[in-house]
C-alpha cells in the first residue's frame, strides 16, 4: 500500500515533470505552443532537458515499483530530491530579481513583478515538497521492512 | 582444425562449492597433486567447450591475498606468475559481503576475472534480489550465475570465461584507499617501476599496495631489490599497522557502497546513501542526472550572480569617477582610468560568477556527489580511451585548467596522464567565462545561461572527441584501471564549502592585482603610444585605442587571421593578448572600443554593428578552443616534460578553433541565421 502510494505519486509528479520540460524545450526552440503565458513557462531548451530528466527518475520509479522492485522507491526519493534542488535555484533566481528590481534599480526590470519570476520549477517544486515532508525517514524504514 | 587452449584458475572463500563446479566443470579428467615445494593439494582438470579446450586449475580456497597463511600465497603467486588466462572466483550467493572481498584483491592483480555467483538457488529461496547487471556495472567483471552441486550455469560459465579470454581490451575496476594512501601508492609505483626485474612479473599498484598493507612475502621480494633501500625510506615514513587497518576499511567501504546497489535483501538495513546511489548510478539516468546538476550549478553561477556583478560595477564606476575627478596630469588619469580601472574592473565584475561557480562545484564535491560522477562517467571515459580518473581533472577545468593539468598526476598511465593533459584546456576554465558572459549577455538575451552552458557542453564534446583521435592514433594503448572511490553522501556545509570556494577563487583575485594588472597596462600602453607616422601626443584621446595608436598597426598585422571569421583587427589584438589571460580579452575589448569598464556600453557598441550573434558566437567557441594562457601552457611544458608536446596542443587547439569559428561564421552567414 504505502508503495502503491508513492508509485501514484511519481507517476503524476513524472509526467507533470515530463511534460513542462518538452513544453519548456519547445518554447526555446521558439515554437510557441499557447500554455507559456498561462503557465508561466519560459522558453529554456536545457531547462527543460532537466525536467525531462526529473520526470524519467519518477518514472523510473514507476517501473521498478510496478514491477515489484522495492529499491524502485529510491527513484520516488531521488526524483524529490532533484526537484526540490531545482526548485531551490529558480528561487534564488526570484531573489536576484528582487535584488534588481529593490536594490539595483535596473531598467530592464521597470514594472517587474513577483510573478514574473515564478517558473514551474517553483510551484511543481511545492509537490516534491509535500511528499518530502510526508514520507521523510518512512523512506528507509519502510524498504528495511520488506 | 586445432582446438584454441585457454588456462582457467578457480578462486574463492573455502566452503563456497569450489570443489563442487571444479567437479561439474571437468568430470573425471582431473589430476590430484601437490603444488611445487608446499603440501597443499593441487588439482588440476580439463574440459573441452565449443572449439576451446580449457585447462582448469583449482587454486586453494581463500578469504583474500595476503601472505597468512600458506593456501594465499600458493593462490596469488599462481595468479601472478602463472598468468591463467581467466580466473573463476566462485562467489558465495546468500554471503555477499565476506566473497567481493577477495574479489577486491583479484582486481587489483589485474587479472581478468569472471565472477560464478554459486548457491544462486539458495539466496533466491531467502528472497535475496541480486541484480548481477549491476553487480557487473560496478565491478567491471561479468557474473554468471551458477547451482554447482547441480550443474546449473555450467555451460553459461564457460561461455563467458570463453569471451572473456578472447576480449581484446581488459577494463578493470580497483579500491580507492583514500587521499593519503594513494599518495605513498603512487610515491611506491615510481620507486618500484624502476626495478624492471619486479615490474615486469608483478602488477606495480598491486605491489605497491601489498607494500603499505604489510606484506611479509612482497617484503621479502623487496628486499633482493635494487629499489629496496628507497622502498624502506617510503615505508619507514608509515605506520603499517594503521595502513593496514585503514586499507582493509576502505576495501569494505567500497563494498558496502556496492552492496545496497546489487542485492537490496543482503543487508540489513538501507540508508538514504544507498538509495540516492541506486539513482545516480543507474546506467541510463547517471549521465543525464548529472547534466542536469551541472546546469542547475550554471543557472545559479550565472543568473544569481547577475546583481552581485551590478553592485562591482557600480563600485568600478564610483572609482573611475574618482580618479577621473582628482587626478589631473592626462597621461596619468588616462593610465589609471582607461588603463588599470577600465582593464582590471572589466575582470572584477565577473568575480561574483567564479565564486559562485566555485561555491557549487565545492558543494558538489563536499556532498560526495562527483565521486559518482566519476563512477558514471567511467564507461564513457573508457570508451574514449581515458580512465575513469581522468574524469576528476577534467572536471577540475571548469575551475582552472592549471591546477586540474597538475592533479592528473594521479593518473599512474603515462599515456592517460598524457591525453588528459593534452585534452584539459578545451575544458571551458572560469577565466573565459568573462568572455562567455559578455558576449551571450549582449547578443542572446534570456538564453543567455543556455548558450553559455552550450559552450561548456561544447568543450565537452571537443575534449572526448580529441581524447578518442589522440588515443586511436599517436598514443594507442588501453586505459589503466579505474579506482573506484564511493565516500558516503554527507550534508555539505557552507563553512566548508566557503572556505574551498575562497581557495580556488583567491587565485582569480591574485590573478586580478597581478598577471591581468600588468597585462592591461601593456594593452594600453600599446594603444596609447602613436603609430611611426602619426603625429600625436602620448595617450591623447584622438589616438587611445585607435587605428593611430601601435596596437592599431600591430591589429592590423594580424587582421587578415581572423578576418575570415568576422572577426575585425579589435578583435584580433583582444585575442592575441587573451594569451597572457583570458580575462584580458573583454578587458582589452574595453580598452580598444574605447569604453573601459562599462560592459553595458561595450555591449551596445557590439551590437550597434561591431559584431553580430554569428561572430559573437564565434568568438566565444575561439575563445573557448584556442591556444590557452601562458600559465596553462607553462604548466603543460612542466607536467609533459616536452615542448612537442606542448606546442602540438597549442597548434591542435588553435587550429580546431579556427575551424569552428570558420564555420559557424560561414554556415551561419550562408543560411542567414542572426543576421
Amino acid at each position: 500500500m504505502a508503495n502503491t502510494n508513492k508509485m501514484i505519486f511519481a507517476m503524476v509528479v513524472g509526467i507533470l515533470y515530463v511534460v513542462f520540460g518538452i513544453l519548456k524545450m519547445l518554447e526555446g526552440f521558439g515554437i510557441e505552443t499557447g500554455l507559456a503565458e498561462s503557465l508561466l513557462i519560459p522558453g529554456d531548451f536545457f531547462g527543460g532537458f532537466c525536467f525531462v530528466v526529473i520526470g524519467a527518475v519518477f518514472l523510473y520509479a514507476v517501473k521498478e515499483l510496478s514491477a515489484g522492485v522495492h529499491m524502485g522507491v529510491s527513484y520516488v526519493y531521488v526524483g524529490i530530491l532533484m526537484s526540490l534542488v531545482f526548485m531551490a535555484v529558480y528561487l534564488l533566481v526570484m531573489g536576484a530579481d528582487l535584488l534588481m528590481f529593490y536594490a539595483v534599480k535596473s531598467e530592464d526590470y521597470e514594472g517587474w513583478r513577483i510573478i514574473d519570476s515564478m517558473r514551474p520549477g517553483i510551484y511543481l517544486g511545492l509537490l516534491s515538497l509535500i511528499g518530502y515532508f510526508y514520507w521523510k525517514d518512512r523512506f528507509t524504514t519502510e524498504m528495511t521492512k520488506v | 582444425m586445432e582446438k584454441k587452449k585457454i588456462t582457467i584458475a578457480l578462486a574463492g572463500n573455502p566452503n563456497v562449492g569450489k570443489t563442487t563446479l571444479f567437479n561439474a566443470i571437468t568430470g573425471a579428467r582431473q589430476h590430484v597433486g601437490n603444488w611445487p615445494g608446499v603440501t597443499v593439494e593441487k588439482k588440476t582438470g580439463k574440459r573441452t567447450y565449443k572449439d576451446t579446450e580449457i585447462e582448469v586449475v583449482d587454486l586453494p580456497g581463500t578469504y583474500s591475498l595476503t601472505a597468512y597463511s600458506i593456501d594465499e600465497v600458493v593462490a596469488r603467486d599462481y595468479v601472478v606468475e602463472e598468468k591463467p588466462d581467466v580466473v573463476v572466483q566462485i562467489v558465495d550467493a546468500t554471503n555477499l559481503e565476506r566473497n567481493l572481498y577477495l574479489t577486491t584483491q583479484l582486481m587489483e592483480l589485474g587479472s581478468r576475472v569472471v565472477i560464478a555467483l554459486n548457491m544462486w538457488d539458495l539466496a533466491e529461496s531467502r528472497g535475496d534480489e541480486i541484480d548481477t547487471r549491476k553487480m557487473e556495472d560496478f565491478l567491471e567483471i561479468p557474473v554468471v550465475k551458477t547451482v554447482a552441486n547441480r550443474a546449473e550455469g555450467i555451460d553459461a560459465l564457460l561461455e563467458e570465461v570463453v569471451r572473456e579470454a578472447d576480449k581484446g581490451e581488459h577494463h578493470e575496476h580497483e579500491v580507492s584507499y583514500g587521499d593519503d594512501i594513494e599518495k605513498k601508492i603512487i610515491e611506491l609505483e615510481k620507486i618500484v617501476g624502476k626495478d624492471s626485474a619486479l615490474s615486469g612479473k608483478y602488477p606495480v599498484r598491486w605491489l605497491s599496495v601489498k607494500l603499505l598493507d604489510g606484506d611479509e612475502n612482497i617484503l621479502e621480494k623487496i628486499e633482493g631489490s635494487s629499489v629496496a633501500t628507497q622502498v624502506n625510506s617510503v615505508l619507514s615514513t608509515i605506520k603499517k599497522e594503521d595502513y593496514e587497518a585503514a586499507m582493509a576499511e576502505k576495501r569494505y567501504e567500497t563494498i558496502n557502497t556496492v552492496l545496497p546497489q546489487v542485492c537490496v535483501k543482503c543487508i540489513k538495513g538501507v540508508t538514504f546513501s544507498d538509495m540516492i546511489d541506486r539513482a545516480v548510478t543507474n546506467k541510463y539516468l547517471g549521465i543525464p542526472i548529472f547534466l542536469a546538476m551541472m546546469w542547475a550549478a550554471f543557472e545559479v553561477t550565472f543568473t544569481v550572480a547577475t546583481p552581485l556583478m551590478e553592485f562591482v560595477d557600480m563600485f568600478f564606476g564610483w572609482l573611475a569617477g574618482v580618479v577621473a575627478g582628482s587626478i589631473t596630469n592626462p597621461v596619468l588619469g588616462s593610465l589609471l582610468g582607461d588603463g588599470i580601472v577600465a582593464g582590471v574592473g572589466a575582470v572584477m565584475i565577473f568575480l561574483p560568477n567564479i565564486l559562485l561557480l566555485f561555491l557549487m562545484i565545492s558543494l558538489l564535491e563536499d556532498s560526495g556527489y562527483m565521486a559518482r560522477a566519476a563512477f558514471v562517467m567511467d564507461k564513457l571515459m573508457y570508451k574514449i580511451g581515458l580512465n575513469g580518473r581522468s574524469f576528476i581533472p577534467l572536471l577540475m577545468g571548469f575551475g582552472c585548467n592549471v591546477p586540474a593539468i597538475m592533479a592528473t598526476r594521479t593518473i599512474e598511465d603515462e599515456k592517460d596522464r598524457l591525453v588528459t593533459i593534452l585534452v584539459n584546456p578545451f575544458i571551458s576554465c572560469g577565466a573565459r567565462l568573462p568572455v562567455y558572459l559578455m558576449l551571450a549577455g549582449a547578443f542572446f538575451g534570456r538564453q543567455a545561461g543556455s548558450v553559455i552552458f552550450g559552450i561548456y557542453i561544447l568543450g565537452i564534446i571537443v575534449a572526448i572527441l580529441s581524447a578518442k583521435l589522440i588515443r586511436g592514433t599517436v598514443l594507442k594503448g588501453k586505459p589503466s584501471p579505474f579506482i573506484m572511490e564511493l565516500p558516503p553522501y554527507r550534508l555539505p556545509t557552507l563553512k566548508a564549502s566557503a572556505i574551498h570556494m575562497w581557495e580556488k577563487g583567491s587565485i582569480y583575485l591574485k590573478k586580478a592585482g597581478t598577471i591581468i594588472l600588468a597585462g592591461v597596462v601593456f594593452v594600453w600602453l600599446l594603444s596609447a603610444i602613436p603609430a611611426p607616422g602619426v603625429d600625436a601626443a602620448f595617450a591623447s584621446e584622438e589616438i587611445l585605442g585607435t587605428e593611430d595608436s601601435l596596437i592599431g598597426v600591430l591589429g592590423h598585422i594580424i587582421e587578415p587571421l581572423v578576418a575570415p571569421l568576422g572577426f575585425d583587427w579589435k578583435v584580433a589584438v583582444a585575442l592575441v593578448f587573451g594569451f597572457i589571460a583570458k580575462e584580458i580579452v573583454i578587458g582589452s575589448m574595453g580598452v580598444l572600443y574605447g569604453t573601459g569598464e562599462d560592459e553595458d556600453a561595450l555591449a551596445e557598441i557590439l551590437t550597434a554593428g561591431a559584431m553580430n550573434p554569428l561572430t559573437a558566437l564565434g568568438l566565444m567557441v575561439f575563445t573557448l578552443l584556442y591556444v590557452p594562457c601562458i600559465a596553462c601552457v607553462g604548466v603543460v611544458k612542466k607536467e609533459t616534460g616536452s615542448w612537442k608536446w606542448t606546442l602540438f596542443m597549442v597548434a591542435y587547439g588553435t587550429t580546431l578553433a579556427w575551424i569552428a569559428a570558420f564555420l559557424i561564421y560561414r554556415i551561419g552567414t550562408a543560411i542567414g541565421w542572426g543576421l
